[in-house]
C-alpha cells in the first residue's frame, strides 16, 4: 500500500470523524436516547452495560443504519454493532462508493 | 368482501377468545407479508361497561391489541406454509386460496409476543355499530424482531395508526399436539 500523503491522512482521518459523528447523532435521535451524542465514545460498548441499548433498539438501529447509508447488517453478523468504530468500520468496508 | 379466513379458521390460528378475541374476519391476507381484518365494534362488548358507563368508547389500547392478532394471523399462516413446503404436516394444504389447517396441529402455541408501540396515533374515537377495518403490513426484520406498519380504518377513515414491533417465540416449539 503506498504512503498516503499529510493531507491524505488528515482527508481520511476528517470523513471517519464525520462518520463516527453522525452514527452517535444517528444512535441518539432514532432511539430517543436522552444524553448528548459528543458524550459516547468511540470503543464504549453500544448495547448492555455500555448504552444500556436492549435488543428491540438493534431492530431500530438496524433499519437507521439501512435507512441513512443503505448498509445492511445480517442478525448473524452482531458484533458489528458492538462499538462505533466496528460500526464504522462496516459502514466503510460495505459502503457501496 | 370474500372471505380469507372465517373466525373459526381465526381461532386455529391464534390463542385468544372471548372477551379478547378481537378479530372477526380476514379479508385479504399474504402469509408473512400482510393482512386486512375486520372488528365488527358492538355495545355489548364487555369493556363499553366500564369504558365508559355514560360514553361507550372503545380503548384505544385495543385496537392495538386487535392489529396485533392480525399480526399474528399473518404470522402463522406463515409458518403453515413453511411447515407445509417441508412436508412437516401433509394435512395442511391451501386449496383454492383457503386455508386448510389440521386440528392436531397446534400452531396457535406459537403466536409470539408484543415487544413494542411505537408513534401509536389514535385519530377519531370508534364506537358501537363502528366495523373496524384492520390492516398490518410486516417491515424490516432483525433477529427475533420485526417492526410492522399497522393502521385501523372506519368507513374509509383511519382513526389509529402507528408501529409495533413483535418478536418470534424464541424456543420456535414445534410439538404437535
Amino acid at each position: 500500500m503506498d504512503m498516503l500523503t499529510y493531507e491524505e491522512t488528515k482527508e481520511q482521518a476528517l470523513k471517519r470523524k464525520e462518520l463516527t459523528e453522525r452514527l452517535k447523532e444517528l444512535i441518539v435521535e432514532r432511539l430517543d436516547l436522552d444524553i448528548e451524542p459528543e458524550l459516547i465514545t468511540d470503543d464504549q460498548p453500544i448495547f448492555g452495560r455500555g448504552l444500556g441499548l436492549d435488543s428491540i433498539d438493534a431492530l431500530e438501529l438496524f433499519v437507521a443504519i439501512e435507512d441513512e447509508f443503505n448498509v445492511t447488517v445480517f442478525d448473524d453478523n452482531i458484533e458489528v454493532f458492538s462499538s462505533i468504530n466496528k460500526l464504522a468500520d462496516y459502514i466503510v468496508e460495505n459502503q457501496e462508493e | 368482501m370474500k372471505t380469507v379466513l372465517s373466525v373459526e379458521q381465526i381461532r386455529e390460528l391464534i390463542p385468544h377468545r372471548w372477551p379478547f378475541l378481537l378479530l372477526d374476519r380476514v379479508v385479504e391476507l399474504k402469509p408473512g407479508d400482510m393482512g386486512v381484518g375486520l372488528k365488527n365494534v358492538t355495545v355489548s362488548e364487555p369493556f363499553f361497561e366500564g369504558h365508559f358507563p355514560r360514553e361507550s368508547i372503545m380503548p384505544g389500547v385495543l385496537i392495538v391489541e386487535a392489529l396485533a392478532q392480525l399480526t399474528a394471523v399473518v404470522y402463522g399462516t406463515k409458518a403453515l406454509q413453511s411447515m407445509q413446503e417441508n412436508d412437516e404436516i401433509a394435512a395442511t394444504t391451501v386449496e383454492n386460496d383457503e386455508f386448510v389447517i389440521d386440528r392436531h396441529v397446534d400452531i396457535s402455541s406459537r403466536v409470539g409476543y408484543l415487544v413494542a408501540i411505537k408513534e401509536m396515533k389514535f385519530l377519531k374515537t370508534v364506537v358501537p355499530g363502528d366495523q373496524l377495518r384492520l390492516k398490518v403490513k410486516i417491515g424490516k426484520k432483525f433477529g427475533v424482531l420485526s417492526q410492522v406498519k399497522v393502521a385501523a380504518y372506519v368507513a374509509r377513515e383511519c382513526v389509529a395508526r402507528g408501529a409495533l414491533t413483535v418478536s418470534e417465540r424464541p424456543d420456535g416449539d414445534k410439538d404437535t399436539r
